[in-house]
């Protein structure tokens, strides 16, 4: 077996820290693992306030803080061509191989990609969510998304529905987009009362030997106290309170299920334009000691939020992924969800109970939910070693590193693609875009752009052809050799293989 | 690196590091798929909803999915490991992120993949004559709105007097409102026990058992005795408030106090009417329609009650129901006042409006009053939403109304802005006021006679449609002839023309559009944000 290749990757969305959320963790915790992997990583995002030029995250993790002008919740000015001067100058002095976009409404993700391309890059791309047809927003979207995903060499999704969804949306090949889920981060989402320790030492210690060896899911803690008929279920709902979140639903619910279960509380944590209707409905049906609003929260307290609860309840409209129910389930909560989105994908049927996205049915789910808990059905307590043995980060970097083994040519392309290349290789090369044998060469990606509309296709073309003598100038007139070459950070030990650490 | 579990390190190397067997086309691409695409193992989107898609595997998903899971997968999982070369064809790919499968990430499954995808699911086709008999709507507000023109230049022009124009219109305008009236007396005489039910039920929400069916039937026919005149005052008195303040929101002076003590009036009376306050309701509702389109009845109502058919009003007054008598006539004298004051407020407000654009050049006017039109005709409410509150159903108008509102009344507002401004072209005084008065009377008043004869009759709106089409071809036919020939020969000519243009337009249109059908494309599937269902419709319209 060859040496596996490390490369040198810079993720480039305009989502990152400071600023929190789905995105920026997923950046954050990605380039992590692919450092742990030996890769070199870093990112590119736009500046923001009070956060400008470059820092250093933990683990050498390198962050560009290019300045730009923020148009709406942080998402940059879609300037095509500004950008391309300062992402050159970076990625020469980065000796970038492979250029990772993230989040479909990131500007400098698509500008990225495309000027990623035009310098000769491979390219990635993740898509984090999820667009209708629907409506003249989403049609443009879906127009520039063509645009941007053209010319990319692979595609990531967080979810089977997801992937259809940005298939039919860039009109790509499904064999170019891989499904790679979100992932947690479990040890910041255990369970309230880790279970005590047994007595034996003896078996102590055998336990955390299991444990730390490849064994652990043999190892079950003990129940935890049985729900008594009388004792009170505790119901968390932590989300943002917007009409997508489906929070109307959850205002037509609470009251029906507090009203059909006695002993039942709420505690809902978020902000939004909705929370002024939870408010309400408090007020109108009199419900201040039973539903406890605690506002906006902190990632960092959502644990703390969830393990005072015992159902987690998640009425949301559309969802790519739901990181937030996986965390639920990882600390031990019995999760109620709407079945819309990728959400049916994510968790064992064991931990869910699946509702339509209507007020009774979620109402009828979350009834089942509390009559299994108090029927001791369900052993939530087995939940957060499950959920960490499905999802991890470093899971998520190994797949990670295989699209970008596939895309560069590590791995062969009939590997990678799944087809026998002596049958199909010389017809596919010269329509799509494929890692082996997509070519640089402008009047290939011409032909690729063009292919996107009647007078969309032309429109790009005219871009690609800009941005090429762009770049043609800038050769000239900042040539390569005058960049200086930035020093590495020094680089993690690649792993030879998973199994020597096992 | 410290994996969080011993049984991820074990999953890791196994699927992802060691490269995978080559696929076969075999294992990837279903048989049927190779007979007629050029590039089979590429799954076009288009394989979806073509007829010759790959086949599905009904239910895969769901008893894959869901009935699965249980404690013991992950250790199950291990064991297929260790045998996976063997039972790594074998094993169903499954739509799941949870499960470790042995497929690489960029496989694509024949049988699930885009198989929840809809392809026009709630398409209604269109029918030809329904759609022509949909235009008629836009036919009749474009044809008012020449024949408004057609008036403008001939007053204009001085080929026709301004007091023939607004004499003629107003009695249109009068002889409308009588028979409007006489339709909303018998809607609400019919309705009012249908509406009581409802209102008792919309109150109550258990009031199924006292729900007496409607009994409108009986009262359409011709032979029930002539309108109880207390229903038909109280709908015309009841009208007026929102007619009122319409039409002083458009000369905003004397608004406020008016407006709000009329409303106050209305509302009093409903009150003290109370067995037959669900029609007063129903009423409210018209002009809760109706008041972006200035249901400004009151004016040229009142002042053709005041000024030529006074023994009208004592015939109202005549035989009141007992309980409603001081309010109504309350309302009464308020509407006379205030349609004196509109009346003369607009004459004299007519020398202001005449010299209001004299040192702008009339090709200026003639571009904005062009453009204040078109967006007139483009953004008229032609969506005819009185069915709703008139007819039935009136529980879920409000807030559909509430919705359209801005726009319709910014139709309203641009023509009546283009009427002043033409007005404002004119040399006389008497022209000035003649052409507001007839602006009023064409874009306030008529829309909504035009709306409520649709609903109330389809034959009353097809003979309103064709004599609008008649009127704007003869006028413009004449407009357009020689001063000196014989102008009926020309009208004749124009109404021929026009009649021609409006079927070819109404027709054609409709083809058109039929035609255009087959370019739909609506795709639906599980990415498409749920639509919530909601009992409770409380949160349901702010959305």
């Amino acid at each position: 077996m060859p040496p596996p290749a490390t490369y040198n990757i810079a993720m480039v969305s305009d989502f990152f820290f400071p600023q929190p959320g789905g995105v920026e963790s997923h950046i954050y915790q990605l380039s992590t693992k692919l450092r742990d992997r030996g890769h070199k990583v870093i990112i590119i995002t736009h500046a923001y306030k009070g956060r400008t030029g470059v820092r250093y995250l933990t683990n050498g993790l390198k962050v560009y803080h290019v300045p730009f002008f923020v148009l709406y919740r942080s998402a940059s000015f879609p300037t095509v061509f500004s950008f391309f001067p300062i992402f050159r100058n970076i990625v020469l002095r980065e000796r970038i191989d492979i250029v990772h976009g993230h989040a479909s409404l990131s500007s400098l993700c698509h500008e990225a990609i495309l000027h990623a391309r035009t310098m000769g890059l491979r390219t990635v791309y993740t898509d984090h969510s999820l667009f209708g047809f629907a409506d003249a927003a989403s049609i443009f979207a879906n127009k520039l998304l063509k645009f941007s995903l053209s010319d990319v060499d692979h595609v990531i999704c967080v979810s089977h529905t997801c992937k259809e969804n940005t298939v039919l949306r860039a009109s790509l090949d499904p064999l170019m987009v891989s499904v790679i889920p979100n992932a947690v981060v479990a040890e910041n989402f255990k369970p309230l009362d880790p279970p005590p320790p047994p007595t034996d030492p003896y078996l102590q210690s055998q336990q955390q030997h299991h444990s730390r060896h490849n064994s652990s899911s043999r190892y079950h803690p003990p129940p935890s106290r049985p729900l008594g008929p009388h004792d009170t279920i505790t119901i968390v709902v932590i989300s943002r309170l917007f009409y997508n979140k489906g929070t109307d639903l959850l205002t037509a619910a609470i009251p029906r299920i507090l009203e059909n279960h006695p002993h039942t509380r709420f505690i809902i944590a978020g902000d939004g334009p909705k929370a002024i209707d939870l408010e309400q409905m408090i007020e109108q049906n009199v419900l201040q000691d039973r539903v406890e609003m605690l506002g906006p929260i902190r990632h960092e307290e959502v644990r703390d939020v969830m393990v005072r609860g015992h159902i987690y309840l998640h009425p949301s409209l559309t969802e790519a992924f739901g990181t937030v129910i996986v965390e639920a389930a990882s600390c031990g909560l019995y999760v109620v969800c709407t079945q819309v989105g990728g959400i049916p994908e994510v968790l064992p049927s064991h931990m869910t109970v699946f509702a339509k996205p209507e007020e009774d049915d979620l109402v009828a789910a979350t009834g089942r939910a509390i009559a299994a808990l108090r029927a001791n059905k369900v052993r939530t307590e087995l939940f957060h070693e499950q959920v960490k043995s499905m999802y991890s980060w470093t899971n998520v970097a190994t797949r990670t590193e295989r699209v970008y083994n596939g895309i560069s040519g590590a791995i062969s392309e009939a590997e990678f693609y799944g087809y026998d290349a002596a049958n199909g290789a010389g017809s596919w090369s010269a329509t799509r875009g494929r890692s082996g044998v997509q070519s640089f060469a402008l009047i290939d990606r011409l032909k690729r752009y063009y292919g996107c509309g009647i007078w969309a296709g032309k429109l790009f073309c005219l871009c690609v052809i800009v941005d090429y003598l762009i770049f043609l100038f800038l050769e000239l007139w900042f040539p390569r050799d005058s960049i200086d070459i930035c020093p590495d950070w020094p680089r993690k030990q690649r792993k030879t293989d998973g199994k020597d650490d096992g | 690196m410290a994996p969080p579990s011993g049984l991820h390190q074990s999953a890791i190397p196994s699927d992802f590091e060691t490269p995978f067997p080559p696929l076969v086309r075999s294992s990837t691409v279903p048989v049927g798929l190779k007979s007629h695409r050029a590039d089979p193992s590429h799954l076009a989107p288009e394989d979806a909803y073509t007829s010759f898609s790959p086949p599905r595997r009904p239910g895969a998903f769901d008893s894959g999915g869901n009935g699965s899971g249980t404690d013991t997968r992950p250790r199950r999982l291990i064991r297929k490991d260790a045998s996976r070369s063997r039972s790594r064809r074998r094993k169903r790919f499954q739509k799941l992120l949870w499960v470790k499968q042995s497929y690489p990430d960029n496989y694509t499954d024949q049988a699930t993949f885009l198989e929840n995808l809809q392809r026009n699911p709630r398409v209604r086709p269109y029918d030809f004559w329904p759609l022509v008999a949909d235009t008629t709507v836009i036919v009749q507000h474009v044809c008012s709105v020449i024949i408004f023109i057609v008036c403008f230049v001939g007053i204009f022009q001085e080929r026709v007097s301004p007091v023939s124009v607004v004499g003629w219109g107003s009695f249109a305008t009068f002889l409308g409102w009588l028979l409007w009236d006489w339709w909303v007396a018998q809607e609400t005489q019919g309705g009012s026990a249908d509406d009581d039910a409802r209102a008792r039920m919309m109150r109550g929400g258990r009031a199924y058992s006292e729900y007496r069916p409607p009994r409108r039937q009986d009262s359409s026919g011709i032979d029930q005795p002539m309108l109880n005149a207390s229903t038909v005052s109280i709908s015309s008195t009841s009208n007026l408030p929102s007619a009122a303040s319409s039409t002083t929101n458009l000369l905003q002076e004397h608004a406020p106090p008016r407006s709000t003590q009329l409303h106050g009036s209305h509302t009093g009376n409903s009150g003290l009417l109370a067995p037959t306050h669900a029609h007063s309701r129903s009423v409210s509702s018209i002009n809760s329609v109706a008041t972006q389109a200035s249901t400004a009845n009151s004016p040229t109502t009142t002042t053709t009650t005041t000024t030529r058919l006074g023994p009208d009003g004592p015939e109202h007054i005549a035989n009141p129901q007992p309980t409603g008598r001081n309010s109504r006539a309350y309302v009464r004298v308020s509407t006379i006042k205030s349609a004196i004051l509109i009346y003369f407020t607009l004459l004299g407000l007519s020398p202001i409006l005449k010299s209001l654009t004299r040192s702008t050049s009339s090709d200026s006017i003639w571009a904005m009053s062009f453009w204040l039109l078109a967006i007139n005709i483009f953004f008229f409410d032609y969506s005819g939403s009185s069915s709703a509150a008139v007819g039935g159903s009136g529980g879920s108008g409000s807030g559909t109304h509430s919705k359209q509102l801005p726009v319709a009344s910014l139709s309203t507002n641009a023509a009546l802005m283009a009427s002043t401004v033409l007005a404002s072209r004119l040399p006389s005084t008497g022209q000035v006021f003649s052409l507001t008065l007839f602006s009023i009377e064409v874009f306030g008043l008529f829309p909504v006679f035009r709306q409520y004869a649709r609903h109330r009759s389809w034959r009353y709106h097809a003979l309103l449609t064709v004599l609008l089409v008649l009127g704007a071809g003869g006028g413009v036919g004449m407009i357009l002839g020689d001063e000196r020939g014989w102008p009926w020969k020309k009208g004749l000519l124009g109404m021929v023309v026009g009649c021609l243009i409006a079927a070819l337009a109404m027709g054609g249109c409709s083809w058109w559009l039929i035609g255009l059908q087959k370019y739909k494309n609506e795709i639906y599937g599980p990415w498409d944000p749920a639509r919530p269902i909601i009992i409770s419709r409380r949160h349901w319209d702010d959305e």
